[in-house]
């Protein structure tokens, strides 16, 4: 055996150059006082350690494992020899696994997307229940919370059995909540059933790791999909959701889920018993969550829910926008995410850059909301395009990083989700009560300027009495909410002569409305870009490995 | 260098939209802020009749009596809206402040004379024919004479009750008749102090 074929970086960096090119090396290598075995990807591994002619199994063993060496101490005397079974290679089909990725792909996307897909249905459903603003955000927090607290316990179930009957069980749950929701008769059903969805939708998510893994052939690359998986359903989600509510109601958002998650079903029963994990050993011990990755999760993921449920609720609620317009809107977000990757290609420096730019751009992106200069859709659109490529460039690279060469992978996958999801809680727990304390100081300025713009008007002092009186009702009405004016000039019968100065005024009264409600999200707005400029701290201390 | 690069980038973007965002008036998109009561504001050309005097007289009153009170015009007016909260202070200067507003008028000579706006007021007035004959015959220049603006404004304001005014600003025949009998009792007593030697 050749000892300089191995090709080491140091002894317990365990990288080589090769990568999963290299092809399995029967044999030993020295690297001082330790010997490692080195193999590729899609073999199963089995290390013996030989002392003459006795050869019995070294502890540990490995299958497309993302460590490509494991190392033994020897006695003198001993050498370490290691054999590879290709019969563990996958044997069925290409398509087969393109299709069991792109199913379980969706499954994770819709699950995650699940987050905030109801973000522009909440007016739709504050309406449908008679509910407040704060007890209509409980619908999101009810989701994000569960899966915050299930998402590590569920990961250790897929870590102690087999995580393609934890996805299946979890598929099961999800769908059966997911109907809940869409029948829900009350809003503390509906958050209920929310709660519930996010418990089995924890398990989906961490059982599809493992079989995205399982179903890629190859660590990194399912660990990619997971992540982009992820990040598409997170930024998708209330498009989608805004959409649906548009189009049919909200309740649409959780049937169609339904069907797009059961599929992941006869997937995951077909990969029962196809994930092999390595075992914990001397040599392999669980490693700690990466604390810095998944704190920078956790405050980017805060920053970015503040981003699209206070842009959602400004533009249906402020701006007074329909969902559908509000979701064609937001669309800016995921395609700036996804066009992150390509713009960047030739500067991406590894995740430590990543996240440091992902991070200024998410507060950029806040802070530009915080100042927008008028209540034109257009201007909401390079704000959230630098969200977009700093999402686009953080949460996945992030991710990664949070699972790179950590076991168990399911159990880190689980860390993230919980780190990620606690941020979207952590974010709405400080925003909400924010910016419905900041809507409610901005009646008075609100009907100040309206106040100064009907004294103003030139319309005859009895009109102006008279549309007083119905807008003092309006805005009664609709306490602690932007309320619609147009009722009370509907009311008015005025002569023609009087009509266009009305409709000057009645232009005049939305777009102070409008301006107020602009400027009652700019605290939240630039407490969320804080919350991702927090995020620097960790993005800055990470230890840059660059893209292998 | 390469390290740095994407974060440079990242930097340079959110300076680009900020710097466009601001420039286009970013920060100041915000509800109009109420103009300052105590300083005066431009009063447009009054036409001689009734409701328009009326309502620039109460525009102007309004401004006196928040520059008393130290509020805005329009916090008042939004106060008024609301006649349970009313306390004798803001009565009081709203009263004031209607008549500093006819005393403003009076001064620029803006106020209109009593014939011109007699026409209007016999047509909405609930008086005998009789009576509306005899005004109508009596020739302009002694009205004028008899009724100058200011001070029958003056004497008309000191009439009102403020409390009972704004209970009665939803109900349109109420309000009148109290400002018809306000007015009306007005001229008499101006009547009788220049009839008096």
């Amino acid at each position: 055996m050749d000892p300089a074929g191995g090709r080491w970086v140091d002894e317990r960096l365990q990288r080589f150059a090769g990568d999963t090119e290299l092809e399995l090396r029967t044999g030993w290598f020295p690297n001082r006082d330790r010997w490692c075995g080195v193999y590729s990807e899609w073999r199963r591994i089995v290390a013996y350690r030989r002392r003459g002619a006795n050869a019995y199994r070294a502890s540990g063993d490995g299958f497309r494992w993302r460590r490509l060496c494991s190392c033994w101490h020897l006695d003198r005397g001993e050498s370490l020899l290691m054999s590879a079974d290709r019969s563990d290679q996958p044997t069925s089909s290409l398509a087969a696994h393109t299709t069991a990725v792109a199913v379980l792909s969706v499954a994770v996307a819709v699950v995650l997307g699940d987050s905030g897909v109801v973000m522009l249905a909440l007016p739709e459903i504050l309406r449908d229940f008679g509910a407040q603003v704060w007890g209509v955000a409980w619908v999101l927090i009810a989701f994000n919370l569960s899966l915050a607290l299930v998402a590590v316990p569920a990961a250790r179930v897929c870590v102690r059995g087999d995580p393609a009957v934890a996805t299946a069980g979890g598929v099961i749950c999800f769908t059966a909540a997911t109907t809940v929701c869409a029948v829900a008769p009350s809003l503390g059903v509906l958050i209920a059933a929310r709660a519930a969805q996010a418990a089995g939708g924890a398990l989906v998510i961490v059982g599809s790791l493992e079989l995205l893994v399982a179903a890629s052939g190859a660590e990194r690359a399912g660990v990619r999909r997971w992540a982009a998986a992820g990040v598409a359903g997170a930024a998708l989600g209330p498009v989608v959701g805004g959409l649906l509510t548009s189009a049919f109601s909200w309740r649409a958002i959780f049937v169609v889920q339904i069907p797009a998650v059961l599929l992941a079903l006869p997937v995951a029963i077909a990969l029962r018993g196809r994930v092999v994990r390595r075992r914990p050993t001397l040599d392999t011990s669980p490693d700690r969550p990466h604390m810095l990755a998944n704190l920078a999760l956790a405050l980017l993921s805060a920053a970015l829910t503040a981003a699209l449920f206070l842009l959602v609720l400004l533009l249906v609620d402020g701006w007074d926008r329909s969902p559908a317009v509000a979701a064609v809107a937001v669309t800016a977000v995921p395609v700036a995410a996804l066009a992150a990757g390509p713009a960047f290609r030739g500067v991406r420096a590894g995740t430590r850059s990543e996240a440091v730019a992902g991070s200024v751009l998410i507060a950029g992106g806040l802070t530009g909301l915080a100042l927008l200069p008028g209540a034109e859709l257009v201007w909401t659109l390079a704000p959230q395009a630098l969200i977009g490529l700093g999402l686009g460039l953080s949460v996945d690279s992030l991710t990664a990083a949070a699972l790179r060469d950590r076991i168990p992978r399911a159990l880190h996958g689980g860390w993230t989700i919980a780190a990620r999801h606690a941020g979207v809680v952590i974010g709405l727990a400080i925003l909400t009560p924010i910016f419905t304390a900041d809507l409610h100081h901005a009646q008075t300025p609100a009907e100040e300027a309206i106040a100064s713009l009907v004294l103003d008007a030139p319309l005859p002092a009895s009109t102006k009495l008279d549309l007083a009186e119905q807008l003092g009702r309006r805005l009664s009405a609709e306490r602690g909410r932007v309320p619609d004016l147009r009722p009370a000039f509907n009311t008015l019968h005025l002569p023609a002569s009087q009509a266009p100065a009305a409709a000057a005024l009645e232009r005049g009264l939305e777009d102070q409305l409008t301006r107020a409600a602009t400027r009652a999200f700019r605290t939240a707005f630039l407490v969320a870009a804080g919350l991702a400029l927090l995020a620097l701290g960790p993005a800055l201390a990470l230890r840059d490995r660059g893209r292998s | 260098m390469r390290r740095v690069a994407l974060p440079l980038i990242a930097v340079v973007l959110v300076a680009a939209v900020l710097g466009v965002q601001v420039a286009a008036g970013g920060g100041h998109y915000v509800p109009l802020r109420p103009a300052n009561p105590c300083t005066p504001r431009p009063v447009p050309p009054i036409p001689a009749q009734l409701e328009p005097l009326a309502e620039q007289i109460v525009l102007l009153g309004l401004d006196s009596a928040a520059c008393r009170l130290g509020i805005s015009r329009e916090r008042l007016v939004l106060a008024l809206a609301d006649t349970r909260t009313l306390t004798p202070e803001t009565t009081a200067a709203l009263k004031a402040g209607l008549g500093e507003a006819v005393d403003r008028l009076d001064g620029e000579g803006r106020l209109p004379k009593v014939s011109q706006l007699l026409p209007q007021a016999l047509d909405q007035a609930n008086l005998p024919g009789i009576v509306k004959t005899i005004i109508e015959a009596t020739p302009h220049s002694l009205v004028d004479s008899l009724l100058p603006t200011g001070p029958l404004l003056r004497q008309t304001i000191d009439q009102l009750d403020i409390n009972q005014l704004l209970h009665e600003l939803h109900d349109p025949s109420q309000l009148n008749s109290a400002l018809q009998s306000a007015i009306l009792q007005a001229a008499l007593h101006q009547i009788l102090d220049r009839l008096r030697p």
